[in-house]
């Protein structure tokens, strides 16, 4: 297995994860499954398919809503942030 | 339903308005559509319900109207269907469109329309993400906007709980008459027998006017809408393009487009309008998206970013006048005709229908309904592309 | 302009790249992954070192991978996503989203091997951060060295559970249960199709060695049919319940978990192929697939299919059906190639093994029990079955389209892929009547097959 050997920040926290994954699979390894909350009750959500079909684990990456975490590979100094809605 | 005092052919919004209004002046009504509710232009459209793309005449003095009816409606029948009054803002960036857009508010405000001029500051301060080429537009308070499918929807539901019904699946093949006077219908499965019948069948109203032996040239107008993902608030109004107004008049059957961009209840932004007539063609024409696109861009850059997740498509029902038909048929009394609104049916609905009841209960009108009557088209030789 | 356009790189669209390739053909390969296996021999970055311990035959797939790269005729695209397709007059228009930017692609012949992913069944919480697909959690261990969880329950119906349980297993967690929701004796009309299948029952034998280091041993006629969450909002127990042969409830236990990986089997992505105008079919499994002739053809003329996107049946069909389309594709082109006999042989025995999987793994109506009121059907728009009845009841809607018009129901960012199938399934209940194939095909067509950022349609040419 791999090490550690990149760094992101999730709602600011520091995170550690293996280059190669995605930012949803270095999330859930951090023990963060809530990574979003939905727009019209507010529910939490997290990776359900894990392959880009379903879009429930939608964050803000580096400001950009609407990113899936489950198919976007984690790059070092990435910013991710929870999603709130759409995130007005 | 055992012989109805008045028969609705169509369950779109035009449909459903004159069906609420004759129900509500004391009539039985029965609502037959060939297929599921709101199935036609309606469930393809924007939800429009605007007083700010007409010019001085009889079209604004309805379009008026009925935008206060679409409020007491939503009164009357307790809501459901996102109606908002969020207002219009029309822009132009040239100086032929900004003398234009000027000299049309001017007349509008003549004619009762609530109009509010705004330079690039005033504009910003209401739409926030609106482009810095923008400097010049127009307020229209009094613009609204619905969902149309759920308006088409939520008020047939009031016809039923008010003692009317809907039946759908069934095609009407025959208008019956006798001597001049309408006795009844009758679709692919039933006889129907009732004095009076409404064709609010839209796009295919010529369709059914051709069964009672009548010419009503109404013909589609293909119009695309982009739906985006559900996205921030973005646009806080409905946001268009003086070209808009130009193209909704024009006869050109070549493809035209200005952009009107809009947000939703739902989250999603909407983004039309093109105009072509081409017939009811069904494919998907990618480069009209695209000009959509670069259009909404130009007036909110920061759309660049947000998804595309759907385009509809729509066929706008419309006559060669441009003005909706409104009236009792021309050679069979007791058949009315409410339809060929063209992009205008969902703000033109409640009007339609309280005209056509005042008329068939022998009320007077608001405004006088012979622009609208289809006798107009009497003796025409139309030749529909 | 490329002889062969091949969409997918799982399985089927590897087989047919390579045999059409060393057929002669030149060849496009486009894949959404950044790396070639799709989901079957998903891997992760080259950093994370040797993977054949997560996978049963890692080798097989690594060597096709392998065999493709080499070949100097087949150009590979990773991260390409087709947003928008079309056909006319012989020539096939794909709209691809790569690396930023849109790029269009013509070609007379195109391989469509687009794949599958879990098929999802709604129950009280499954909306809940933990509850997952089972190839949620094995693409994160396949594709990423991570474990959804410690505490792990894998349940619902199909072979798929197996290779998950394992895999949870040899990566530490504690499956704590497995649960099949049919009963194991419906294999027994299919024996002779297993002894033909040898190769599936050595993978079988696999996992359940897997497995059994685990101690984890299968339940079968149960299912998850309630998720409940923790003061954090996230999974920490389910309901489990004894099932009768139509899936109705006859007994609940609770049990704590902090991930449960649910699945029904898996749903074709026929997106691509409806919107080139190709002619689709309901299964058996009540699944929407790709309709095809003896040579992998669609019925558009040029346009073949591969793989899951023809009906379920797993990596090997998938494998030999991918090698008949290039075949047919290099044929198409002129090179000098046939479909062999044995091609077929092989073809007709993996596919009796995929029509006695829907015979051992029927999903029945029960399910639908397992709902209540407040039980979100479409997980992007927030629908829930009273919405859903309201529709109906109060709104007049008579068919699915209509009733996801007025709810929104199947309109959110995965555009029904989730939902779409089962709330057919619902509404048609509601009504008291059957689906149509038309209900069925339309909840799956999606014109704008992937959302695209407006900028770059609108730099689009």
């Amino acid at each position: 297995m791999s090490q550690f050997d990149i760094q992101f920040t999730f709602n600011g926290e520091t995170i550690s994860a293996i280059s190669g994954q995605s930012v949803g699979a270095a999330l859930l390894a951090a023990k963060q499954r809530t990574l979003r909350k939905t727009r019209f009750n507010q529910k939490g959500r997290g990776v359900f398919c894990g392959i880009g079909v379903c879009f429930d684990c939608l964050v803000v990456i580096d400001g950009a809503s609407n990113q899936r975490a489950c198919i976007t590979e984690v790059i070092s100094g990435m910013k991710v942030q929870t999603q709130v809605g759409t995130n007005a | 339903m055992k012989n109805p005092d008045a028969i609705v052919i169509g369950a779109g919004v035009v449909g459903a308005c004159c069906a609420l209004s004759l129900t509500n002046a004391g009539l039985k009504v029965l609502i037959i559509d060939r297929g599921p509710v709101a199935s036609g232009t309606t469930g393809a459209g924007e939800g429009n319900i605007l007083v700010s793309d007409k010019g001085p005449g009889a079209e604004l003095t309805l379009a008026i109207r009925s935008r206060d009816l679409w409020f007491d409606i939503n009164t009357d029948i307790g809501g459901g269907f996102e109606l908002e009054a969020k207002g219009g803002v029309v822009v132009s960036r040239s100086a032929k469109g900004i003398s234009d857009l000027k000299k049309l508010s001017v007349l509008q405000k003549e004619n009762g329309v609530e109009v509010i001029e705004l330079d690039g500051a005033g504009l910003r301060k209401i739409e926030p993400y609106l482009s810095e080429s923008v400097e010049y537009g127009v307020l229209y308070p009094g613009d609204a906007q619905c969902q149309p499918m759920l308006a088409a929807a939520q008020i047939i539901r009031a016809v039923k709980k008010r003692g009317g019904s809907f039946i759908q699946g069934e095609n009407v093949i025959a208008i019956n008459s006798n001597a001049g006077s309408l006795i009844g219908i009758t679709t692919d499965k039933n006889n129907y027998s009732c004095p009076i019948v409404i064709n609010a069948t839209g796009t295919w109203a010529g369709e059914i006017a051709k069964l009672a032996g009548s010419h009503l040239p109404i013909m589609p107008r293909r119009g695309f809408i982009l739906v985006t993902a559900p996205a921030p608030k973005i646009v806080h109004h409905k946001v268009y393009d003086a070209d808009y107004v130009a193209n909704v008049a024009s006869s050109d059957a070549d493809l035209q487009s200005s952009a009107v961009v809009e947000g939703t209840a739902s989250g999603t932004i909407l983004i039309g309008a093109s105009r072509e007539r081409v017939g009811f063609k069904a494919d998907l024409d990618i480069s009209i998206l695209r000009q959509l696109a670069r259009q909404a861009i130009s007036l909110f850059p920061v759309l660049s970013s947000i998804g595309l997740l759907r385009a509809y498509r729509g066929f706008r029902p419309y006559a060669p006048d441009h003005l909706p038909v409104i009236g009792e048929d021309a050679n069979i009394s007791g058949l009315w005709h409410a339809a060929g609104h063209e992009g205008a049916g969902i703000g033109l609905s409640p009007a339609t229908g309280e005209l056509i009841t005042a008329q068939i209960t022998n009320q007077s009108t608001f405004i006088d309904p012979t622009p609208f009557s289809p006798k107009r088209f009497q003796g025409s030789e139309y030749v529909a592309v | 302009m490329h002889n062969v356009v091949i969409v997918g790189g799982g399985p089927a669209g590897l087989s047919a790249a390579l045999t059409a390739a060393v057929a002669g053909a030149p060849v496009l390969l486009l894949d959404s992954n950044p790396r070639l296996g799709g989901q079957y021999w998903r891997t992760p970055a080259d950093n994370f070192g040797d993977q054949n311990e997560n996978h049963f035959d890692l080798a097989t797939g690594l060597k096709l991978i392998n065999s493709v790269k080499a070949q100097s005729n087949i150009q590979v695209l990773s991260g390409a996503q087709i947003w928008s397709a079309s056909h006319k007059d012989g020539v096939s228009t794909l709209r691809v989203i790569y690396q930023g930017s849109e790029k269009i692609i013509n070609t007379g012949n195109l391989i469509l091997a687009t794949g599958a992913y879990d098929r999802s069944l709604p129950f009280p919480g499954w909306d809940i951060p933990g509850v997952m697909t089972p190839g949620g959690v094995q693409s994160l261990i396949k594709g990423h060295g991570v474990v959804a969880g410690k505490r792990v329950v894998v349940a619902g119906s199909g072979p798929f559970l197996l290779p998950v349980a394992a895999g949870l297993v040899k990566s530490g967690a504690d499956v704590v249960e497995l649960l099949e929701a049919n009963k194991s004796w419906r294999w027994a009309s299919s024996i002779l199709v297993l002894l033909e299948n040898l190769s599936k029952i050595k993978e079988g034998f696999y996992y359940i060695e897997a497995i059994s280091k685990g101690k984890v041993r299968a339940r079968f006629g149960q299912a998850v049919v309630g998720a409940y969450a923790g003061e954090n909002g996230e999974l920490e127990s389910v309901d489990i319940a004894k099932i009768d042969r139509n899936f109705k409830i006859k007994k609940v236990r609770n049990i704590k978990c902090d991930v449960a990986a649910i699945g029904w089997g898996f749903t074709a992505d026929t997106s691509l192929a409806g919107a080139l105008g190709c002619k689709q079919v309901v299964a058996k499994d009540e699944s929407v697939v790709v309709l095809i002739d003896s040579k992998q053809q669609t019925s558009i003329t040029g346009v073949f299919a591969a793989g899951e996107i023809t009906g379920i049946g797993g990596s090997e069909l998938s494998m030999i059906e991918g090698e008949i389309a290039g075949k047919s594709a290099a044929k198409f082109v002129g090179c000098a190639v046939d479909i062999s006999r044995s091609d077929l042989i092989i073809r007709a025995k993996k596919q009796r093994f995929a029509a006695a999987l829907i015979k051992a793994y029927p999903i029945k109506s029960g399910w639908r029990s397992w709902l209540d009121e407040q039980t979100v059907l479409c997980r992007c728009e927030e629908v829930d079955l009273a919405d859903l009845k309201d529709s109906i009841v109060e709104l007049g809607a008579t068919d699915s389209r209509t009733a996801k018009l007025l709810t929104r129901c199947g309109m959110g960012l995965c555009q029904g892929r989730i939902c779409g199938r089962f709330v057919v399934d619902l509404v048609a209940d509601q009504l008291n009547i059957s689906p149509t194939d038309i209900d069925r095909i339309a909840a799956v067509s999606r014109p704008i097959i992937t959302p695209i950022p407006l900028g770059v349609l609108a730099a689009g040419e």
